[in-house]
């Protein structure tokens, strides 16, 4: 997912601030993902862990030049909970004290 | 079995990611009523809108009516598919629509396709669910208008790697963490993918070695793929193939038509080639790329346990290709020295006067001197006349 900085050819909407990027203005791109404008690429974004509700801590992830945090679904999970006894159980137990309606039983 | 059909998730809890995005859809449904605006789930594939949709139906007890693009292009279509379960839903069940690839229906617009689309959207009876991949499109903006969106992301890297640790963990199956990572990141967020490169490295044909799914060349490709054992290792080996299309089709086809097979085979073979061919064709023209994933399915049908097939890079047999390139040359050269000494081109001579040189040496009517190497082609070449 690396991102390659250019003049864009085309009109495009920005991946994290959903406005325009003018054709030939200078922007990023990813194939894939979309284009983000020069300003929008250097916010950090730090992703929220969805077991502890701590940062995740994308500047220093293993991932970060694979992953675009303002692209992707924004819970991840942290180093931390990844090395809990059984993470994905943790996980699951996670979304339904957090979105209760995903438990729904019918 | 495929992975990724074993592990489909069974309910809503299953799924993984875009969490905001599962509680709106299930809102959704918890609060429909007739008129309630239909929805769209909008995001790249293999992240779970098909999933969904098909958990939403079995959850919420409807009776699942799947359409894709190509079920809903024109006009007649969407009416005879869609009339009989928007108007009398008691012999129906309790029907719920999903249309996929709704961003697909394209073509003129006289099939008015999208049109009629939007009159069903306008007053929905039942529950209506689209996907797209994506809604930048004018006719999507048309379809937004009448419905509600709903964005699904690609996942973070580790939380695809949380699920397939999971997998890897039921499955009783190790793979070391520089690989896990590979095949994390190499997905794209597309979890879908990942479990199938992930089957297609830990079922044996990939050796378990430092080597990426992406690195095997199509020469161990096509050959493990005629070695399969099953249809189901045969469907890995094809889906880890990961190059161009139009090479992966010229390969099978070369291996097949240099092969020694029955002429049943061919034919069967031919003709699941030429309707690959079409596919990659139509994707070529009309740039819709998220058709090239049914590419592997067509090319499934190639596919016959125990068949003498072998990967070959030319479409001719080796003694053949190896006659047309050192032969080739030299008839060439003794051509263009006869041609201009018979004061013609070397095409006129090739194709008029070289047969007749041929039989005349067979007949014995004239003799020529030609080097020794030169000799011997001529011979295997009056030899060769009928």
């Amino acid at each position: 997912m690396s991102w390659i900085k250019m003049p864009l050819k085309y009109d495009g909407k920005c991946v994290v601030c959903n406005l325009t990027v003018k054709k030939n203005e200078v922007g990023f791109w990813s194939r894939g993902i979309g284009v983000k404008h020069e300003k929008c690429a250097e916010k950090n974004i730090d992703l929220k862990c969805i077991i502890c509700d701590g940062s995740v801590g994308c500047p220093s992830c293993e991932f970060i030049e694979d992953c675009n945090p303002q692209a992707v679904s924004p819970l991840c999970i942290c180093k931390k909970c990844e090395q809990l006894e059984d993470p994905f159980v943790s996980y699951k137990n996670a979304v339904i004290e957090k979105f209760p309606i995903l438990n729904i039983k019918i | 079995m495929m992975w990724s059909e074993k592990y489909r998730p069974k309910n809503f809890l299953d799924l993984i990611g875009n969490e905001e995005s599962r509680k709106l859809f299930v809102e959704w449904f918890t609060n429909w009523k007739k008129g309630t605006r239909p929805i769209l789930l909008v995001g790249p594939p293999g992240i779970g809108k098909t999933t969904l949709a098909n958990l939403a139906a079995k959850q919420f007890g409807y009776d699942l009516i799947s359409l894709n693009a190509s079920d809903v292009r024109n006009k007649k279509n969407i009416h005879e598919i869609l009339s009989p379960v928007l108007g009398n839903q008691t012999v129906l069940g309790t029907p719920m629509i999903f249309i996929d690839e709704v961003d697909g229906v394209h073509g003129r617009a006289d099939y008015g396709g999208t049109e009629a689309i939007i009159k069903i959207l306008k007053e929905p009876t039942v529950p209506i669910v689209l996907a797209a991949n994506t809604d930048s499109s004018d006719k999507m903006k048309s379809i937004k208008k009448v419905v509600k969106t709903i964005e699904m992301k690609p996942l973070s890297p580790k939380l695809l790697r949380l699920c397939l640790n999971r997998i890897l963990q039921l499955e009783g199956v190790k793979i070391d963490s520089d690989s896990i990572a590979k095949l994390v990141t190499k997905s794209r967020g597309d979890i879908r993918s990942m479990i199938n490169f992930t089957q297609a490295r830990a079922t044996g044909f990939d050796p378990p070695t430092e080597k990426s799914f992406e690195s095997l060349d199509i020469e161990e490709g096509i050959n493990a793929f005629y070695k399969a054992n099953s249809t189901v290792e045969a469907r890995s080996i094809l889906y880890s193939l990961r190059i161009d299309p139009r090479e992966k089709i010229n390969a099978f086809y070369s291996s097949i038509i240099t092969s020694k097979i029955s002429a049943d085979d061919m034919q069967k073979f031919l003709q699941v080639i030429s309707e690959a061919d079409m596919l990659y064709g139509k994707i070529m023209k009309t740039q819709q790329w998220r058709l090239l994933r049914y590419l592997d399915a067509i090319l499934l049908g190639l596919y016959k346990k125990d068949i003498p097939i072998r990967y070959s890079k030319y479409n001719l047999s080796w003694p053949l290709l190896n006659r047309l390139r050192w032969d080739g040359t030299k008839i060439k050269s003794i051509i263009g020295s006869l041609a201009k000494t018979m004061h013609v081109s070397k095409s006129t001579f090739s194709t008029l006067y070289f047969p007749y040189l041929l039989y005349c040496i067979k007949n014995k009517k004239i003799d020529l001197e030609f080097d020794e190497s030169l000799e011997e082609i001529v011979q295997k070449e009056v030899a060769l006349i009928k």
